[in-house]
């Protein structure tokens, strides 16, 4: 149950959505953007979170679109977890966003509130990382078009009163091999301890990684190390390893040092498969 | 007859249809116009003093009523050591502490109002597990603990952190270490986790002009609720009435007396008006009582032949922040402390011990998972050192009739189950000799253990049941009993007892699933196990005193003494000739003759049974009959282990249990089922996760992990009869036995896969990975 009052209001496009939120920013409301709603209900249950107003996205038509377009694939930021695995258009987007919580909290999560949450793993970013993907933010300057790494660092940096409306992804890295390997502390249903997403786009892989640190990110510097086939596999983890770009999560999930563990064995795994025949 | 022989049938259970369509009703399920609620601020410290607590902003608040702090009602409950206040008064032992309790109209408002209240605390040093509560040194959790009164028998020693020691002394142990040619010892230990039932708690409560209490809780011990509320307020008994619909699942959970309280303190503070404070799972997990930790050390010695001869025991107990519960559970341990082996020279000393962590309370099994985790772990390395097939070790040291217990004990064919038995049947089941240990490639071998265990129960010397049949103008009966349907099936298995005795069709049985106080007759609680032995006991009395009575009224009629008459199918008949008879349907409620003439009156059976010649334990030696008998049985678990990454499968898990006799095969199967997979749980994942300041980290479904559907094992069952002459048709208790080997046999599983000794709970691949580096890092 949540103790507080909120408004709440549910505006049918872009830019209704932005001026309602100046406006009620303005009146002091201290307003947010809502998606699939499972964060902000959670938190403000535990007064972890407080709005006077929310605004609810999912009735806006551009964040609905789920399509492919002049060879690119579009996806709007209230499609959920849920129906991103069972269309499946994008096999290494489905594999990592069914990961995410359970199947019951993925009908609600979307893609759009995965990426922008508080909450640290923020799975569902991964494969935008891996394809260079473009981002569609609106706000009170109106729609701007980003690449996804000029955006998400460590989380999604938009100012008062943007909010993700669509990811773009050409369609060249929807059938790449890749690998999506999810390790837990012991049971499916459980946040990470590390999950790693990889491709393979030509004979070079990409890694991305969440539940590592406390962000999820893609690094280059990793990537060099790990497409350094003139030494060891196991070295070339190892030097990986070395240049993550934050310190080891540790929490109750599992300890830092752990997680180093589990890192290195899974980045093993992954090398293997991908550098072997092909991903699945 | 066929159909009437209805021992041992799967008869569905009794509330099932209303289960599966949505329709059953629980506790928080009832809403009524009026009804006030109730929200607790609690401490966000393990241990602190409370130096002021600010209500202002709090009532403030639109549609408070009330705000009852500890102080307002200063006094201490729990059993068997009052040592608790419902809401603290001037220090919190825990974090999660109720401290402040808020009545408003609607629950968003008490809630609202919960969080406003401000709590000053001066934190003290937090002592944050049983080592440090045991030290010399340590900060005293209870200053007062001397003083406390002491309701049942228990030994709480002052100026100490120790709530309870029970010692254990038999044999000579100086003697049986000389003996020894062969001795291990295992040091185990697992932290406090939780019951995590799918119902939290939750309780109403009311006081009406005249006077009388009435409680609705979620609860396994409705009858308990009405004595403790008539003590604490000085209420007559018949004056307060519990009601309990079915429980959502309790596990022990719900033994304790906390949120009843609470509910009374609130519904007092505003008139008496009716109230209601449901549980967040938050709440559930650490305000309300936990699920026990223990470290334990026990050594054990033998011949080289593996004949046990002494064990040396010590089981610390964390029993969190007050003693409730978990100073009878150390108790229990401590009477069963050497499994079920046959051990001649035993020391054992078994404390419950204050820490600044939630306050812990019965947990299927009752301390009987946890002790046998030791026991069995011990056992374990002992058959490793003697190069001994470890069911083998087992089978030569299995307790048997001619033994005695820890507490001395003569065991005999019928209070103690029939261990080789169920040994002997484990091994074909889980085909144990093709070996335990196989490697099956690709990084992963397969391995198997066991576990052995027994279980006594450890209730009042003077617990008991009651039950009264009452007659349908059909001739169909009503059963009323005091047992809570938790969802163990007891009131389906007590129907089925009355069918057999009195040979009707099970359809024939109404049992009532509710529990009220004022009309039920008492059971003690539903708990230990007992509730069927007990309960049916009771039944099994009524069913026969309502058979006399129909014969009695039927010998009139048909003009015969009542011997010569039998009762069956609903008719009472001449024995010799069963065609001679008379409908039950005709004399139930008195017969009447053609001119009107009217004789007998309405039957009611009525039956009682109370538990015989228990005594209490020797506060020196132990020495005592603590419960009625022994269930015994071995359990085993096979899992699939990588031994590159440390992760594992449960591929299988197995009981033979004796059950003494299975009264509904498919409700035991279940029983047995859903315990093996609470353990498998608790084995592999569950357990608190405290800060070193005693801050629970992990108090959501989040964090706290249960095993889910699909992870389940396949499991195999199996039962051994070995009648006990006390139980209703022979049976013996069932309801905790699915649990208690089971952390033990996945633990030795693990052990035996990973090469490593792994003595610690739960059992996560990252365990195992740090016992393994730890391992090597030893050897460096």
């Amino acid at each position: 149950m949540i103790s507080f009052d909120f408004e709440y209001y549910k505006p049918t496009s872009i830019i209704e959505a932005v001026n309602l939120f100046q406006y009620l920013h303005q009146k002091g409301k201290k307003p947010i953007y809502y998606a699939g709603g499972t964060e902000i209900i959670t938190r403000a249950r535990r007064n972890d979170l407080s709005m006077k107003a929310v605004i609810d996205i999912k009735a806006i038509p551009e964040c609905t679109v789920f399509q492919f377009q002049d060879n690119k694939l579009i996806i709007g930021a209230v499609i959920t977890l849920t129906h991103l695995s069972e269309v499946n258009v994008f096999p290494l987007l489905s594999r990592t966003s069914s990961g995410a919580a359970d199947h019951t909290a993925r009908n609600k999560i979307t893609l759009g509130g995965n990426i922008s949450g508080r909450i640290i793993y923020r799975e569902a970013v991964l494969p935008f990382l891996l394809s260079n993907s473009q981002v569609v933010i609106a706000g009170p300057k109106g729609i701007k078009y980003a690449s996804i790494h000029q955006v998400f660092k460590k989380t999604l940096q938009v100012e008062a009163g943007e909010f993700l409306v669509q990811v773009i992804t050409d369609k060249n890295y929807i059938n790449l091999p890749y690998v999506v390997a999810r390790k837990t502390k012991i049971q499916k249903v459980e946040y990470p301890l590390a999950t790693i997403a990889a491709i393979k786009r030509k004979e070079q892989i990409r890694t991305a990684f969440s539940g590592v640190c406390s962000f999820p990110f893609r690094s280059l510097e990793m990537e060099k190390e790990l497409n350094d086939r003139s030494v060891p596999l196991r070295v070339r983890i190892d030097r990986a390893i070395s240049h993550l770009p934050g310190p080891l999560l540790s929490n109750v999930e599992g300890t830092a040092e752990y997680r180093k563990f589990v890192l290195g064995n899974t980045l093993e795994d992954i090398l293997e498969i991908l550098e072997g025949e092909r991903g699945c | 007859m066929s159909h009437l022989d209805i021992i041992g049938e799967n008869v569905p259970r009794k509330e099932a249809l209303e289960k599966v369509t949505g329709a059953a009703k629980y506790t928080n399920d009832d809403i009524r116009p009026g009804l006030l609620h109730v929200k607790m601020t609690t401490s966000t410290y393990a241990h602190a003093n409370i130096v002021s607590i600010d209500t202002s902003k709090a009532w403030k608040v639109p549609g408070v009523r009330a705000i009852v702090t500890g102080k307002q009602f200063p006094f201490l409950t729990g059993t068997p050591l009052e040592d608790r206040p419902p809401i603290a008064i001037d220090k919190v032992r825990y974090y999660g502490e109720p401290v402040a309790v808020v009545v408003a109209d609607y629950e968003f408002q008490a809630k609202k109002a919960a969080e406003l209240i401000k709590v000053a605390y001066e934190p003290l040093p937090v002592v944050n597990s049983v080592s440090e509560a045991i030290k010399r040194t340590a900060p005293l959790i209870h200053e007062n603990l001397g003083r406390y009164k002491r309701v049942e028998e228990v030994y709480p020693e002052d100026n100490t952190n120790i709530a309870n020691r029970t010692k254990i002394r038999k044999g000579d142990m100086q003697k049986g270490w000389m003996k020894s040619e062969v001795i291990v010892t295992a040091n185990v230990s697992f932290p406090q986790s939780d019951h995590a039932a799918m119902e939290t708690r939750c309780a109403r409560a009311e006081i009406l002009p005249d006077g009388r209490a009435i409680i609705h809780s979620a609860s396994q011990s409705p009858f308990v609720i009405k004595k403790v509320i008539s003590r604490y307020f000085q209420i007559h008994p018949g004056k307060v009435i519990v009601h309990t619909p079915l429980v959502g699942g309790a596990f022990g959970g719900k033994v304790s007396i906390q949120l009843e309280f609470i509910a009374f303190l609130a519904s007092y503070a505003v008139g008496g008006r009716m109230v209601k404070i449901v549980n967040t799972r938050e709440e559930d997990f650490i305000t309300s009582p936990v699920h026990i930790g223990l470290d334990a050390r026990v050594k054990l010695g033998c011949t080289k032949s593996g004949e046990l001869i002494a064990a040396e025991i010590i089981y610390l107990f964390d029993g969190g922040a007050y003693s409730d519960r978990a100073a009878i559970i150390s108790r229990a341990a401590a009477a069963d402390c050497t499994g079920p082996y046959n051990i001649e020279n035993v020391w054992c000393d078994s404390l419950c011990i204050y820490t600044n962590h939630p306050y812990a309370t019965a947990f299927r099994g009752f301390g009987h998972s946890e002790l046998t985790f030791a026991i069995e772990r011990a056992m374990d390395l002992l058959a490793n050192k003697l190069n001994m097939d470890p069911l083998e070790l087992r089978l030569k040291n299995a307790i048997a009739p001619g033994n005695t217990s820890p507490t001395q004990v003569p065991l005999n064919v019928s209070n103690i189950g029939d261990l080789s038995k169920c040994l002997e049947k484990l091994r074909g089941l889980m085909n144990w000799n093709e070996g335990q240990r196989i490697k099956i490639g690709n990084n992963k071998v397969k391995a198997k253990g066991i576990g052995c265990f027994w279980k006594n129960s450890n209730t009042p010397t003077n617990a008991g049941s009651g039950a009264v049949l009452t007659f349908n103008p059909d001739g169909s009966i009503s059963l009323s009993c005091g047992v809570v349907e938790i969802g163990q099936g007891t009131k389906t298995a007590l129907a089925q007892i009355v069918a057999e005795t009195m040979k009707m069709d099970i359809n024939q049985i109404h049992v009532r699933m509710e529990v009220n106080t004022e009309t039920n007759p008492e059971h003690w609680k539903t708990a230990a196990s007992r509730s069927l032995f007990m309960a049916g006991r009771a039944v099994l009395a009524a069913a026969e005193d309502a058979i006399n009575q129909l014969r009695e009224v039927a010998s009139i009629v048909l003009r015969c003494a009542p011997e010569e008459l039998a009762v069956g199918r609903g008719r009472v008949f001449l024995k010799s000739e069963p065609n001679i008879g008379i409908s039950i349907q005709e004399i139930a409620y008195g017969y009447t003759y053609p001119n009107g003439n009217s004789i007998g009156g309405q039957v009611i059976g009525r039956g009682s049974y109370i538990l015989k010649h228990l005594t209490k334990l020797n506060p020196e030696t132990g020495a005592g009959n603590p419960g009625p008998e022994w269930t015994v049985g071995v359990q085993a678990v096979e899992v699939e282990f990588d031994i590159k990454n440390y992760t594992y499968r449960i591929i299988k898990a197995a009981s033979v249990i004796d059950a003494g006799k299975v009264i509904n095969m498919k409700a035991a199967y279940g029983q047995i089922m859903g315990g093996m997979c609470l353990g498998l749980s608790f084995a592999s994942r569950e357990a608190f996760s405290f800060s070193s300041t005693g801050v629970i980290q992990n108090t959501q479904l989040r964090t706290y992990k249960i095993m889910r559907l699909g992870e389940n094992p396949k499991y195999i069952i199996d039962f051994v009869e070995t009648p006990n002459i006390e139980g209703p048709y022979g049976l013996r208790g069932l309801g905790e036995m699915g649990v208690i080997g089971i952390p033990a046999a996945l633990a030795n599983s693990l052990s035996l896969a990973s090469e490593v000794e792994l003595n610690q709970l739960p059992l996560t691949p990252e365990l195992i990975w740090k016992t393994k580096k730890g391992d090597q890092s030893d050897l460096v």
